[in-house]
This record gives C-alpha cells, sequence and structure tokens, in this order.
C-alpha cells in the first residue's frame, strides 16, 4: 500500500530541549491516522514537521514520496495543515477568507468556484459567511478553518487537535465531517489528548508521550493487547 | 505571479483599516486647517488698518501729517471728537477701530523746535484670538508712517531743491545671487522655498514613510502570530520569496499612500507660509538649482531603495516579535536610524560634519536619499551614485537575509525577549 507520511527515527531539538527521541511511523493512504498523547507528548511538533514548518534535526519524513526539507514546495501542494489554535484574518468576511485561501489552489475561475462552494458547504455559517471573521465565536471560526483545510480536497489533511476547545455539539459535528470527508479519499493525520475521540475517529493509532512512541496499532488491537476497556486504559497501561 | 498577487490584495485588505481611513483623513483636515490659519495670518498682516486718531493739538503741523497719513492705502483714519481718553476708546470701538493714536497738545510746536513727542498709541484688543490681536507690524506701520513723515517735512524745510526721498533712503541696492559659477540678479529669498523643500520636505517624507512602512511590517508579522494565520500561511503551496515580497509590496502601498497624502498636505501647508515670488522658477532655472528628469529618477530610486531596507530590516525583527507591544520595542531601531540622519541633515550639509560623522552618516542608508536631494539640485552625481550603489548592495544583503529567515523555522520559533536580556546581564555581573 502506498504511504501518505513516512516517519523514520526523527528527533527535533529545540535548543538544549529534544522534543522528539527518535520517532518512526508510517500513515496509510486513505486512514484516520491518530498522534495521541497528552500535552506536551511532541505531537504538535511532529506535525508541523510533516506540515514542513519546522526543520528536523535528524531523521527523513516523507509526504507522499517526497522529503519534507528537500522537496517542501511539492509536500506543500499536497497538504493542508489546520494547527490547533489556528485563527482567520480578522478583517476578512468569512467568504472573503475562503477565498483567499482558495486562490492558492485553482488554476482557473471555475475551479475556484468550486472550492468555494465546497467550503461554503463545509462551514455550515449561512449569512453569518460574509460577517467578519472579528465577530465570530470559537464554533464558528474553527468549523470555517476546517472548512478551509477540507476545501481543497487535500491527499493529505493534518488536523491538529481539531475539537480542542470546543463544546460536546460543535465537537461531534467536526468529528462527523472528518469521518465523511475520508470516505472521498483524502487521508487524515490528527492529533488529539481526547483519547476517546480517537477512539472513535481513527483507523490507527499511535501512542507518544515524551517525545518517544509507546505503541502504534488499532483501537481495538491495542485494546486487545493491554486488554483494557478503553484508549485511555490502553495509554495508562502503556506509560508504566 | 498569481500568488503574489493574491498576497499583495490580502495585505492591502488587511493594513487598509477603517482606522487607518480614518488617520488619513484626519491628516488631509489637519493640514487644511493648518494651513488657513496661517493664511489667515498672512492675511491680517496686509489688511487695512483701520486708525481711530484723537488729535489734542489741531494745528496746522498736526492736520498735515494726519492728512499725509490718511493718503496711504493701508490705513484708514476716523476721527475721534470725545476729549476724555475713556470716552475717546469707547467712540474708537464704535468705529471699530483697532488702534487709538492721541496727538498730544503742542505736537507742532515741539516738532518745530525739534523736541522729542510723547504719542500714545492704544491697542483695543476686542477677542483673545489671532483674527482679533493687533500686529507688531501694525503699530510699526503707523509710528513708521508718522515719522517718515515729520522727517519728510524736515528734509523739505533744510534742503528744499532736494529729493527727501533721496536723503532718507540714500542707497539703492542691486542684489546678486551667486551659486556656483552662475549669477543671477534678484533676493537670496528665492532659495529659500528650494532649501525649505530639500531640507525639510523629502526628509520629512522619507522618515514618515520609513517609520509607517517599517512599523506596518512588523505589526503585520505579529498580528500574523497573534492570531495565529501565520502557520496556515507557511503550509499554503505558495513560495516563501511571495510571501516576504507580497508583505513589503503591501506596505509600501499604504506607505506610499500614507506619503503621497502627507505631501499633498505638507505641500499645501508650506505654500500658506512660504511666500511666493512670481520670477523665482525662471531665476532658479538660470542659477541652474532645478532638478532634471535624470534627477528625479536617480531621486526616486534613491527614496525605493531606502523603504525597501526599512521594510526588509522591518521584516527581519518582526520575526523576533510575539506581541503588539513588542512590536514597538523591535521598530525602535528603524526609527531611531531615520531619525539620526533627519535630525543631522535638517540644519547642517554633510559636508559641514566632521569626518567620523560623516562615516557614521554615510553608513546609514537612510541618510542617502537626504544627501541625495541636496547633492542632486547642484547636479553632483558621484555622491548620489555611491550612495544607489551602496543601498544596492545593502538592500541585496537584509533582503537575503529576510528571505533566508523565512525559509527556516526561525520565522515560527525566534523570540525577543527584554526579560531574558535583562537575565544576562545580570549573570554577567
Amino acid at each position: 500500500m502506498n504511504k501518505a507520511t513516512e516517519v523514520k527515527d526523527l528527533i527535533k531539538d529545540y535548543g538544549n530541549f529534544r522534543a522528539l527521541k527518535g520517532i518512526s511511523f508510517e500513515v496509510n493512504q486513505g486512514e484516520i491516522f491518530g498522534l495521541i498523547g497528552p500535552n506536551a507528548a511532541g505531537k504538535t511538533t511532529a506535525l508541523r514537521i510533516i506540515s514542513t514548518l519546522l526543520q528536523i534535526t535528524s531523521g527523513e519524513v516523507k509526504v507522499f514520496g517526497y522529503d519534507v526539507i528537500k522537496k517542501a514546495d511539492k509536500v506543500r501542494e499536497r497538504i493542508s495543515y489546520l494547527p490547533e489554535e489556528a485563527g482567520a484574518y480578522k478583517n476578512l468576511s468569512g467568504k472573503a477568507y475562503l477565498e483567499f485561501m482558495a486562490s492558492f489552489y485553482s488554476k482557473d475561475n471555475e475551479e475556484k468556484r468550486e472550492i468555494m462552494e465546497r467550503g461554503i458547504e463545509l462551514a455550515k455559517l449561512g449569512k453569518r459567511l460574509k460577517g467578519k471573521v472579528s465577530t465570530y465565536s470559537k464554533g464558528m471560526s474553527r468549523r470555517l478553518l476546517l472548512a478551509r483545510a477540507l476545501m481543497i480536497n487535500p491527499k493529505l489533511a493534518i488536523l491538529d487537535e481539531p475539537t480542542s476547545g470546543l463544546d460536546v455539539i460543535i465537537s461531534q459535528e467536526i468529528r462527523g465531517i472528518i469521518k465523511d470527508f475520508v470516505k472521498k479519499g483524502t487521508t487524515v493525520l490528527l492529533s488529539s489528548h481526547n483519547m476517546l475521540e480517537v477512539e472513535f475517529l481513527c483507523d490507527r493509532i499511535t501512542l507518544i508521550d515524551k517525545g518517544l512512541i509507546l505503541e502504534t496499532g488499532t483501537p481495538q488491537g491495542l485494546k486487545d493487547k493491554y486488554n483494557a476497556k478503553n484508549i485511555e486504559e490502553v495509554f495508562i497501561n502503556a506509560i508504566r | 505571479m498569481k500568488n503574489f498577487y493574491n498576497i499583495l490584495k490580502k495585505e492591502i485588505k488587511e493594513l487598509m483599516t477603517k482606522q487607518m481611513i480614518f488617520g488619513l483623513v484626519f491628516m488631509i483636515a489637519m493640514f487644511g486647517i493648518m494651513a488657513n490659519f496661517m493664511k489667515g495670518i498672512r492675511e491680517k498682516d496686509n489688511e487695512l488698518i483701520n486708525l481711530a486718531v484723537l488729535d489734542l493739538d489741531k494745528s496746522q503741523y498736526s492736520k498735515g501729517i494726519l492728512d499725509k497719513l490718511s493718503q496711504q492705502k493701508t490705513i484708514e483714519i476716523a476721527e475721534i471728537t470725545e476729549i476724555d481718553i475713556e470716552k475717546a476708546i469707547e467712540q474708537a470701538k464704535e468705529k471699530e477701530a483697532k488702534v487709538l493714536l492721541v496727538v498730544p497738545e503742542n505736537f507742532g510746536e515741539d516738532i518745530k523746535i525739534k523736541k522729542r513727542v510723547d504719542l500714545e498709541l492704544y491697542s483695543i484688543i476686542k477677542r483673545l484670538s489671532m483674527k482679533g490681536m493687533i500686529s507688531d507690524a501694525t503699530i510699526n506701520a503707523i509710528i513708521g508712517s508718522i515719522n517718515r513723515e515729520i522727517s519728510i517735512n524736515f528734509i523739505q524745510e533744510a534742503f528744499p531743491d532736494k529729493n527727501p526721498g533721496d536723503i532718507i533712503s540714500p542707497l539703492n541696492i542691486k542684489e546678486f545671487v551667486v551659486v556656483k559659477d552662475k549669477m543671477v540678479s534678484g533676493n537670496p529669498v528665492i532659495i529659500e522655498g528650494l532649501v525649505v523643500s530639500q531640507s525639510v520636505m523629502i526628509p520629512v517624507i522619507l522618515m514618515m514613510l520609513i517609520i509607517y512602512a517599517g512599523g506596518t511590517i512588523v505589526t503585520s508579522m505579529v498580528s500574523e502570530k497573534e492570531n495565529k494565520t501565520l502557520e496556515t500561511l507557511l503550509t499554503l503551496p505558495v513560495k516563501r520569496t511571495s510571501i516576504v515580497i507580497g508583505k513589503m509590496t503591501g506596505a509600501t502601498v499604504v506607505a506610499l499612500l500614507m506619503a503621497g497624502v502627507f505631501l499633498g498636505g505638507f505641500r499645501y501647508y508650506m505654500s500658506s507660509i512660504t511666500p511666493a515670488i512670481p520670477s523665482g522658477k525662471a531665476i532658479l532655472e538660470d542659477l541652474g538649482l532645478t532638478m532634471t528628469p535624470l534627477s528625479y529618477t536617480l531621486l526616486g530610486i534613491s527614496l525605493f531603495l531606502a523603504i525597501l531596507i526599512a521594510l526588509s530590516i522591518s521584516m527581519i525583527l518582526g520575526m523576533f516579535a510575539q506581541s503588539t507591544k513588542n512590536a514597538h520595542i523591535m521598530n525602535m531601531p528603524i526609527v531611531l536610524l531615520a531619525m539620526i540622519p533627519y535630525v543631522l541633515l535638517m540644519f547642517q550639509d554633510v559636508e559641514m560634519l566632521s569626518l567620523p560623522m560623516k562615516i557614521f552618516l554615510y553608513a546609514i542608508p537612510f541618510a542617502h536619499p537626504i544627501i541625495a536631494s541636496k547633492a542632486l539640485i547642484f547636479q553632483n552625481y558621484p555622491i548620489v551614485l555611491g550612495g544607489i550603489a551602496y543601498m544596492i548592495i545593502f538592500a541585496a544583503v537584509t533582503m537575503y537575509v529576510a528571505i533566508w529567515l523565512f525559509n527556516t523555522d526561525r520565522v515560527l520559533t525566534a523570540k525577543f525577549s527584554l526579560k531574558k536580556l535583562k537575565i544576562k546581564r545580570l549573570k554577567r555581573k
């Protein structure tokens, strides 16, 4: 099976602090892959490296066969990254923001219109889409940003804590959007510290803590291995 | 190119906020108000003097002097009949006079025996406003006119066959202005406008542009970080060079708009205070003190390079800024580098400075457009071309560093902390 992402012996240092201590994992095409771990485990650093934002100290990272350092431009054409605390340009309306983003991925006006239609449908903001982003609630902003990330039909969507800080209803709505979208052929790599959420969403997960990978497998496979009721129990057993 | 245009469009939309447009309108209004105020003062200096006169002497001599005064175009005389001074002032007020002149008794007799006479002048101020005030020039014009008429009488008595004007002003001045090897008949005041434009206007515009454009780009970088939009922007399929240049061009467009509005307003204001001499332009052309199309081109290149350098340095500094508060501190080096040549060269020519100061000034890229604006008037091209060459190298290095930093992860991870600096200093102690 072709790999959407290959991470081999990845090390990342911030000055004297080693955030990633030689992690390796692979993401298959068409699956939802979750990076699971507590705060400061190294999830965001790993996702930022895969998204071509950070340099690596050592190791190798490839996205659809392209090296994230040497072929960053090729990687950027194939990914869409939604950071954990992402924001949109406050002086633009939601529609203008989607239009601005769509313009980087479309060859002509027809393609741009198609992307915009998808974005408007995904955002589900109705008339509020014409309002300025600065007037949006947190949930509305997150929906807009998720729509921005997915409307371009990326080959790999990298979503960092997609439901972080949102209420139960909007979180469920967003999970539904992600699950539906994978059916259209997009691969999703997401991070979360909400272990129940990833159990529901992900085809495969990897448990990460203090820059090290503890386990990788399907949620059911890991639960069986650790004889646990849920992934939370798996994680607690794995770090012991 | 499409991506660059998208970034540019977004930057301009983000920068052209309602507050910014309000600021522009306010600036235009302020210049208009200031110019009208200054025009009002100048018109006041030339307006008709409404002079009330209480003639207590009533001699042929005093009448003769007052008749001569009333013949002058700038003075209109209103006769006061009340002898009591308080009542006389009231009557002067009724007649809308701003000045009351009291001619004392025996005025004519005392003058004839060459005895100094005390004249009383009452300035009547109705309102505490610039319009209501009586200028020094008004008082001097009245006193000067009386003195002149008395002097003419004396001269006519002593030298009946002479022209009194020739004795009062025996010197007839013919003025010439010499600039380098060229000489033209005229008053040096014609150079005043040129000096104002080259020593004040160009540096002010440049300083405004540099400070505003620099501040804009630092703020743009900080708001990308604060609003958490930078990470998304950096993962778009856009070359980092396009992002850097798009941001810089956006800041330049807005800064140019600001500078254009400022320049227009400033010129309007300056025209209200600088005396206009109709023949001035021709005299400046004869002296060779005009900007040729080549001069304008070189000045434009020099200004453009200075802005480019300011934007590149600001872009680098902006990468280290974490918050809006931090952004102002990060922009300080740019403000200082723009202010130093502005202050130094406003009052002095670069040639008048000591060698170390000259070297220091030449090292500051923002000094070169100011130096060029003066040097180009005298067609001193080597110093201008040297400055442009220096700025091209400076701009290339700073732009390279800005783009290089944008291509690394320092754009996300670089931080500037005053606290850390303080801690390091304390540790050294």
